[in-house]
């Protein structure tokens, strides 16, 4: 049964992340991120989380990095490489972050953004981008009559949803989810959940969840971080049954974290 | 007991700071205004100064101001704006930085007769622009940069930086971004510097007196290469260069001036106002 493993879309190799204050955030990152799949990065605060999806978009060469060793291939190739086209790898590689920050404009406006910045212009292609980004994301019957409000006329969830659509849009290949239910209550996380059940036949999901619980729900594969630190990984049913690592099992049993 | 007495003295004592900064300007505003209400009418807005000065209207006084003060915008906008988006989106925190720093703060405490002096040297006489429109403004313009840039740049840092990261996320490059998100976004507050700054610049003489004023013309000018009448030059020389002078034209031309820098301050403050509540972050 473990042999039975799905593509590889993105392969980590002894990745290695510093800050300029001197904090190691990862060190020795070695993992693969299947395609089709939900892929959960989890493990206490700290741990590197966020840093590993902000290195995957080049979302940190805007952060202050010092140092980043390693590899990372990007259907085999290293988006590391000083000369890759990054303004590409972000339309590849979507991501949600935890708190929903619409920009201050438009439902619409939000959702063709990114569309706009690659030189999309004809409406008929934008009207039904945004009809389909929003399907997808689980909100057009809620703002399909709303589209020319404000993006912050809307609930939390809702904006939550939309910046999800947002980058859905942009039909990347891999969605990437910073703790994108945090802010959220039971109900509307659970929609968010159930979206991404659906999403993953269209893309690759790497998601931070916000809690083991969650984690343990949604992962087909899963991996634990601790403190700049891959303690281990595999498929969420192993990882959350069998743990091999005692460090893990006192986790997700919540004695530490 | 004790304690509540200190509380008292200490409002006492700042309700006192506060009257001493307020009433004066009410006064003095209030002063100007019923001294100079009854020279004001159309034909002392709309027509030239007769009998040296001593009757007659402020046209090209007004006039000069007017062309003055967008030559000064035209200088100082452009340039103002373009150094804060550097400063705030491009510029690295490093020496070469903190030293552009250093010379805006610097520039913001030079005294407003050196930028005149200055402008006597590079422009009227080193560029040979003459005593002109064209001198005038780019003096004034260059006074004005540092308040348009240090407005600006607080304008532009006062965008949430999760919008950067957004649209950078969505495959923004950073021009993209700053056009498409922060500078829409930091406008408002970028346009009220803009006008506070060039109010000020309105009001200035001494950065004209040596670049661009004319004593008294007796036309209005017809291109950038010509001097010009301005309304704080003009009240500097009613005031204390002419005999026999009517003290009623005088006040009027305190009027028309305050007038016209006070309705950019509306201007400003209004507009502040508004975009304050539509703002959504
Ligand atoms: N921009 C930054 N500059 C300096 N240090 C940073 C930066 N971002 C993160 N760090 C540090 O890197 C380490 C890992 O942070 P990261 O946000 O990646 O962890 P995380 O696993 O996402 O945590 P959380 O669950 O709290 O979101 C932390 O020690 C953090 O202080
Ligand atoms: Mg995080």
């Amino acid at each position: 049964m473990a042999d039975e493993r799905p593509a590889v879309k993105i392969r980590i190799e002894d990745l290695a992340v510093r800050y300029s204050d001197g904090t190691e955030s990862l060190h020795g990152i070695t993992l693969d991120i299947y395609a089709h799949q939900v892929n959960v990065l989890f493990g206490p605060s700290g741990g590197g989380k966020s840093t590993l999806l902000r290195t995957l978009n080049r979302l940190n060469d805007l952060a202050d990095v010092a140092s980043q060793q390693g590899r990372v291939l990007l259907d085999g190739e290293d988006i590391l490489a000083a000369d890759y086209d990054i303004i590409q790898l972000r339309r590849r590689l979507g991501i949600v972050f935890a708190r929903p920050v619409p920009l201050p404009m438009s439902v619409y406006e939000n959702i063709t953004y990114g569309l706009t910045l690659a030189g999309i212009k004809d409406r008929e292609q934008l009207d039904s981008a945004v009809e389909r980004a929003l399907l997808q994301a689980a909100l057009w019957d809620e703002v399909a009559d709303r589209l020319t409000e404000s993006a912050y006329a809307l609930s939390g969830g809702q904006q939550q949803r939309l910046c999800l659509a947002r980058s859905l849009a942009l039909q990347p290949e891999v969605i990437m989810l910073d703790e994108p239910t945090s802010g959220l209550d039971p109900i509307s996380t659970f929609k968010v959940e159930q979206t991404l059940q659906q999403l993953k036949k269209d893309y690759t999901i790497l998601i931070v969840p916000h809690s083991v619980q969650q984690a343990a729900r949604i992962a087909d594969w899963a991996a634990f971080f601790l403190q700049g630190e891959l303690v281990e990984w595999g498929s969420g049913h192993e990882l959350f049954t069998a743990p091999q690592d005692t460090r893990t099992e006192q986790y997700i049993t919540g004695r530490f974290g | 007991m004790s304690r509540q007495l200190a509380q008292r003295v200490a409002f006492g004592l700042m309700t006192l700071a506060a009257a001493v900064v307020i009433l004066p300007i009410f006064y003095v505003i209030g002063y100007i205004v019923v001294e100079g209400m009854g020279a004001v009418s159309w034909g002392f807005i709309a027509e030239m100064p007769r009998d040296g000065m001593r009757a007659g209207g402020v046209l090209p006084a007004i006039v000069g101001t007017l062309l003055l003060t967008a030559g000064t915008a035209i200088v100082a906008v452009p340039i103002g704006i373009g150094g804060a988006i550097y400063l705030s989106e491009y510029a690295k925190d490093n020496a070469r930085t903190r030293a552009i720093r250093v010379a805006i703060i610097n520039l913001a405490g030079i005294p407003s007769v050196v930028f005149g002096l200055f402008g006597l040297g590079l422009f009227v006489i080193f560029l040979n622009f003459g005593t002109s429109i064209l001198a005038g403004s780019l003096t004034l313009g260059i006074m004005t940069l540092p308040v348009i840039i240090s407005t600006a740049e607080e304008a532009l840092r006062a965008v949430p930086q999760s919008f950067r990261l957004v649209s950078t996320s969505l495959g923004g490059t950073r021009w993209q971004t700053i056009r498409r998100v922060v500078l829409p976004q930091a406008l408002p507050g970028i346009i009220t510097g803009v006008i506070l700054g060039i109010e000020r610049a309105a009001g200035e003489t001494a950065p004209i007196l040596f670049t661009a004023a004319a004593f008294f013309l007796p036309r209005l000018p017809s291109s950038i290469f010509d001097q010009t009448m301005a309304l704080p030059y003009h009240l500097y020389v009613i005031s204390t260069q002419v005999p026999g002078m009517p003290i009623r034209i005088q006040y009027g031309t305190a009027l028309v001036l305050l007038v016209f820098v006070l309705s950019m301050n509306l201007v400003a403050t209004l507009m502040r106002r508004h975009y304050r509540q539509k703002r959504v972050w």
